[in-house]
């Protein structure tokens, strides 16, 4: 049989509504984990990226001396090597949507833009976690071996990381749909990034910075940090949403 | 093109369309009414505005001025909805290298919110002859191979209207025949608009033909009013006026 023997089939009954919408982000994100899964391009890039930046710091601070207590810095090291490696992997995000022109077939269905912010934002949540996961027995291996060394609570340490995590996938999946247009997206992205993270990255420092340390007072100062990583990424989530067809429309 | 045709009967319906690019006009008080099971071949030379054209009437790009409409949709206004009742195979396959090709349609069957997804992906399959495929990722493919599940991917939701961007470009003699006998295979329920170089092809296909030239319309006439020669001439001369 042929091609032009073989009848099309008849036109589908289709799914409309809210359900729909929950369809099309639940297929956007299992389409993003998969594509990863099978390239590991973000996660490895990223992760080694990661892992390098920890070596560093190692040669960095191996001439500080024993008075020097590194427990003092790791919230912001640690924080500067997220900041860094996420915008390595953001970028990667929308760039292999426009490949082969995917992101025009993803426009062109009836699928509201926002959906499609929720569900790359989601994924990049998911990646950055992933590489947190793979960064803090690095980290931990190499600056705090001695169990004494934590002063707070080892639990807050993921609650910082993953609110962190959530602004920096907000934030950075916007802002990486803005400059996959453009020449150097790069740096368009690194300038746009880094400016509207500080007061996020100032919070999950401080956050991170209580778990870390502890001391008087640790628990009131990471609950209002997270205060404030919880109320940025509320902002930045709504704004993106509202922005969002704006954007991907450009 | 057919102003006789009343409205409701128009699958295209273009009004001054204008898009412009900084100080660049890409489409420049555009107009033409096409009626709906018709099928329009559009030709101009590179930079003519014939892709902007498409982009607008398929909702990828806002017009800056004037209007469209597409299945009686307006293209700004009830974007969403006609993105249901549309489908484009361009010269890009539109489909994602790193998923296989069962994979790639179903998730524009989930995109589209088609019930039963994995029949109607399957059916498809067989209809492109790709189903001995279907596990295999995209990337393997040939572009006829590729094309084939580009058709595929474009009829799963059924649509009205479909828009072809040099759809034959690449495409070896073979895929060129399967292309075809896809194509006449689905002629009787839909609407075509596609934009073609090769004027000899676009005008054994079409119903309507249009010609673009720095983003204007410099013909535009159902078939049966062209003189084939003619046409050539305004064709060739149009494209010796070079990029718009």
């Amino acid at each position: 049989m042929t091609v032009a023997d073989t009848p099309t089939p008849p036109a589908p009954a289709r799914q409309t509504g809210a359900s729909l919408s929950w369809r099309q982000f639940k297929a956007i994100l299992r389409k993003d984990i998969v594509m990863e899964l099978r390239t590991k391009e973000m996660v490895t890039s990223m992760g080694i990226y990661a892992l390098l930046t920890m070596v560093i710091y190692q040669v960095a601070l191996s001439q500080a001396g024993t008075a020097f207590d590194p427990r003092d810095i790791a919230a912001g090291l640690l924080w500067l090597a997220f900041v860094f490696t996420s915008m390595l992997g953001l970028n990667r995000s929308l760039v292999h949507e426009k490949d082969q022109g995917c992101l025009e077939a993803l426009l062109l269905s009836p699928v509201d833009r926002p959906i499609i912010f929720f569900a790359k934002a989601a994924g990049n949540v998911v990646f950055l976690l992933i590489v947190q996961a793979l960064t803090i027995p690095v980290f931990a291996f190499l600056f705090l071996q001695r169990a004494d060394q934590y002063g707070g609570d080892l639990w807050m340490i993921p609650l910082a990381l993953a609110g962190g995590a959530i602004g920096i996938a907000g934030v950075g999946t916007l802002l990486a749909t803005m400059s996959v247009n453009t020449k150097g997206k790069d740096f368009v992205l690194a300038v746009l990034f880094v400016p509207l993270m500080y007061p996020l990255l100032l919070a999950a420092v401080s956050a991170t910075s209580a778990a870390v340390l502890g001391g008087d007072g640790y628990v009131q100062q990471f609950w209002s940090s997270m205060a404030l990583v919880a109320a940025y990424d509320a902002i930045m989530l709504v704004a993106a949403f509202a922005l969002y067809e704006f954007v991907i429309g450009a | 093109m057919t102003q006789a045709v009343a409205a409701e009967m128009l699958a295209v319906q273009v009004r001054d369309l204008t898009r412009t690019f900084g100080a660049r006009k890409a489409l420049d008080k555009v107009s033409f009414d096409l009626p709906t099971g018709s099928f329009l071949s559009i030709f101009g030379p590179n930079g003519a505005g014939k892709t902007t054209l498409v982009k607008v009437l398929t909702t990828l790009t806002p017009p800056s001025d004037g209007s469209a409409k597409v299945c009686g949709l307006d293209v700004v206004e009830e974007s969403v909805d006609l993105r249901e009742r549309i489908g484009l195979i361009s010269h890009n396959p539109l489909l994602y290298p790193d998923l296989s090709a069962e994979e790639n349609l179903s998730f524009f069957a989930d995109m589209y919110g088609i019930d039963d997804a994995a029949n109607r992906v399957r059916e498809l399959l067989v209809a492109v002859e790709l189903d001995h495929r279907r596990l295999d990722l995209v990337r393997t493919f040939s572009r006829g191979m590729l094309q084939r599940l580009s058709i595929a991917r474009a009829l799963l939701h059924a649509p009205e209207v479909l828009f072809l961007d040099e759809p034959y470009s690449g495409l070896d003699p073979h895929a060129v025949e399967i292309f075809d006998s896809l194509i006449a295979q689905i002629r009787a329920d839909h609407t075509f608009v596609m934009i073609s170089h090769d004027l000899a092809k676009g005008l054994e296909l079409c119903t309507h033909a249009l010609i673009l030239a720095r983003g204007k319309v410099v013909l535009s006439a159902p078939k049966e009013e062209i003189d084939e020669a003619e046409f050539a001439a305004t064709y060739r001369a149009t494209v010796g006026t070079g990029v718009a």
